[in-house]
């Protein structure tokens, strides 16, 4: 029944797009911001893909968020334009910083990467009359309005897009050439798989759509400001998502983006004082005992489910 | 219809019947409340020992009889010190609770994020913390918006006068030349840069430094470098993790300057028990000591801890406790929930607030309802931070030079 594998997706694409048609803006609000750290969870995963362990999305993030705000304060442009030249910008810069650490494996790469938001703060911050130094930018008002179901829409815009573009990732020989580089990289190159060109393509598409997650996040809470918009949240949050959910694939991150969001979210109305305790409990124990991520462990189950109806 | 059919049909409308009682007894019980709405990042002691406080004067309040008759209901959210989380309490509560009055805040970064939410449903805001001019920027034409806690730059023009009076009042004191060691993060860097501006008639001079908390911890060669420039005046800016250390290393090189100010948003526990806490000067809105001249802060004080077994160690606890009262008694002054009438009570308001000073909303530079305008200079003396300026609230004499000892 090839329909039938269809359903699930057309049930969550139907109720994601029209979600603010039944809920509040509460809900609209909270499953936003939840959409913007499943982008930046899936575009980690994205260069994980390749064996690369990337720390910079804190950085591409903030820096798109400042390059579509300072675009829209001194050209005036729309918002919508100044996101994408976030995501632009995020992603020539990672274009030309990859030619350099992309030679670079292993925990060697992630710690130059883990660098770049903390160097980027650091530059903006010493540019005051253009970025507002260690104070920020702030918008004249928000996208939209501030209305939380149209911001909500474009974020699921931006989210889908990922989506998108991961599965392309998934489906074309990208994901061979990923594969190959992450499970041996002298194979791949032996094979005629020109790692570094890879390696460069996909660390300047996922860090442009991390920009173009900053460039909406600043639109949506209309500022940016070196501590906020560089914050390790845009960083751990993503990881911890990508890693529940289940890594090397598009659903796992997504899973654990949507699971995570929701459950933090219950858990600090459950548990004001303590939530945050018990939310990174949980996300250990899940790490711990299901190291292959949600999405893993529910393919196991399956693949026991039909050994077992294999057998009978 | 089988009688087994009537007895269900029975049992539904019985049901049925119940359900409409009990969602009236609800909706009534609803409307009994008057409904404060708070955001507090309740993961940062600040934020704690707010909620706790609100929670006291919430209490108090209620066994006094409540306002207007009616009782007092606090819906506390937690913004975990984000502002999605920040903008998503506060549709939470306009929303789903359908709170009367905003009231709560910490963050100067994390409020940016809620003013957007909070414009959308303009109900009265009277919060106590965020205290950057960016702030006041984002809030200006808000008519029912008031702030407490003083701007960044009232802050700045409060030391300015405070070591201005000190200077004045014991003329032993004297400062022209400054040495400041500030973190390398924003807070750091843009309260050297104010400091800079603030007090230009001074001779600066200064240096970064990796905070602790940060992954920093050794200031040596900050320390070294401001005792070759022989400062009448030290002043680091970094954070609670910075103070001991920082006291440590300057006595392991022996840099005593006449005097010694150290300015994190908040210091450790147990500073004060520490020999090197000796004579170091800190600002603040808020000491402990001021209980000993401010009635309505010692019983601040004893109720406090006679609810939560603790002492308030910050001054987001007093301020917490203010939050409450000042929308409290400003409901009960307009009789009414009604929006212009409740803006134009609080205007009216001229609270004795356990931080010593009366509480008043007057224009600041930018905005229409400024509360406090002043910080408070403070020095730790035999294990207690003592308030040395303003003169009015003063607990102790300033004990000058600091000798490190």
């Amino acid at each position: 029944m090839r329909i039938a594998r269809y359903v699930p997706y057309l049930v969550g694409a139907a109720v994601a797009a029209t979600f603010p048609l039944f809920s509040g803006a509460y809900l609209e609000q909270v499953a936003g911001a939840t959409l913007i750290y499943l982008t930046l969870a899936l575009s980690w995963d994205m260069l994980l893909r390749s064996g690369q362990l990337g720390f910079g999305t804190a950085g591409f993030f903030g820096l798109g968020s400042y390059a579509a705000v300072l675009l829209f304060l001194n050209v005036g442009v729309q918002p919508f334009v100044s996101i994408i030249f976030g995501g632009i910008v995020a992603g020539v810069v990672a274009l030309l910083l990859g030619l350099a650490v992309l030679r670079l494996r292993g925990m060697y790469f992630a710690i130059t990467t883990l660098a770049l938001a903390g160097i980027f703060a650091v530059v903006l911050r010493n540019f005051p009359s253009l970025t507002g130094g260690a104070e920020g930018k702030m918008l004249p008002s928000c996208i939209f309005s501030g209305d939380t179901a149209n911001v909500y829409w474009l974020i699921l815009v931006v989210a889908v897009m990922t989506i998108v573009i991961s599965e392309v990732f998934e489906r074309t020989r990208i994901h061979v050439a990923l594969t190959s580089i992450r499970n041996d990289e002298r194979v791949a190159k032996s094979s005629g798989v020109n790692v570094f060109k890879y390696l460069v393509f996909v660390f300047a598409v996922t860090s442009a759509i991390q920009g173009i997650a900053g460039g909406v996040y600043a639109h949506v809470f209309g500022f940016v400001s070196p501590e906020g918009s560089f914050s390790a949240n845009f960083l751990l949050l993503p990881l911890a998502m990508a890693l529940l959910g289940g890594i090397h694939s598009t659903w796992g991150p997504v899973i654990g983006a949507l699971v995570l969001g929701a459950l933090s979210e219950y858990l600090k109305l459950q548990i004001p004082y303590g939530h945050l305790l018990v939310y990174g409990a949980i996300i250990v124990v899940v790490i711990l005992f299901l190291p292959q991520g949600l999405s893993g462990a529910a393919r196991a189950w399956r693949g026991r489910s039909h050994a077992a109806r294999g057998a009978r | 219809m089988s009688l087994k059919g009537k007895r269900m049909g029975l049992r539904v409308w019985a049901l049925a019947i119940l359900v409409v009682v009990g969602v009236g007894l609800f909706v009534a019980a609803d409307e009994g409340t008057i409904k404060l709405g708070a955001i507090l990042p309740l993961g940062d002691i600040t934020g704690a020992q707010a909620s706790k406080a609100m929670q006291l004067a919430v209490a108090e309040i209620n066994a006094a009889g409540g306002v207007l008759g009616r009782q007092l209901e606090l819906f506390i959210v937690d913004d975990e010190s984000k502002p999605d989380k920040g903008a998503a309490a506060v549709d939470l509560l306009a929303t789903v609770d359908n709170v009367d009055v905003f009231i709560g805040g910490m963050s100067s970064g994390v409020h940016l994020g809620e003013l957007p939410a909070l414009k959308k449903y303009e109900k009265v805001t009277v919060w106590i913390g965020a205290a950057s001019s960016l702030v006041e920027q984002a809030a200006v034409g808000l008519d029912w918006y008031f702030h407490i806690h003083p701007w960044d730059y009232l802050q700045g023009a409060s030391y300015v006068q405070g070591w201005a009076d000190l200077q004045t009042q014991y003329p032993l004191i004297k400062i022209s030349k400054v040495f400041w060691a500030y973190e390398d993060g924003a807070f750091g860097t843009s309260s050297f840069q104010g400091s800079l501006v603030a007090f230009s008639n001074w001779l600066n001079s200064g240096e970064p430094f990796k905070s602790a908390l940060l992954g920093g911890g050794d200031y040596r060669s900050v320390l070294r470098h401001a005792m070759d420039y022989d400062p009448d005046m030290f002043v680091w800016v970094g954070y609670a993790a910075d103070a001991l250390p920082m006291m440590e290393q300057a006595a392991e090189i022996g840099f005593t300057p006449p005097l010694f100010v150290g300015s994190p948003p908040g210091w450790p526990a147990d500073f004060g028990t520490s020999p090197l806490a000796e004579g170091v000067i800190s600002y603040g809105m808020w000491a402990p000591s001021i209980k000993d001249v401010s009635p309505v802060s010692q019983h601040f004080w004893d109720a406090y801890i006679a609810k939560f077994s603790e002492q308030p160690a910050t001054y987001f606890a007093p301020l917490g406790y203010t939050n409450v009262y000042v929308v409290a008694e400003a409901i009960q002054r307009a009789g009414t929930l009604e929006k212009q009438a409740l803006i134009t009570a609080l205007e009216a308001t001229n609270y004795a607030s356990p931080l010593g000073e009366t509480l008043t909303f007057t224009p600041s530079k930018l905005i229409a309802h400024q509360g406090f305008r002043n910080q408070k200079i403070l020095q730790w003396q035999d294990g207690q931070q003592q308030v040395i300026w303003p003169f009015a609230y003063a607990t102790a004499l300033p004990r000058y030079p600091f000798t490190g000892k």
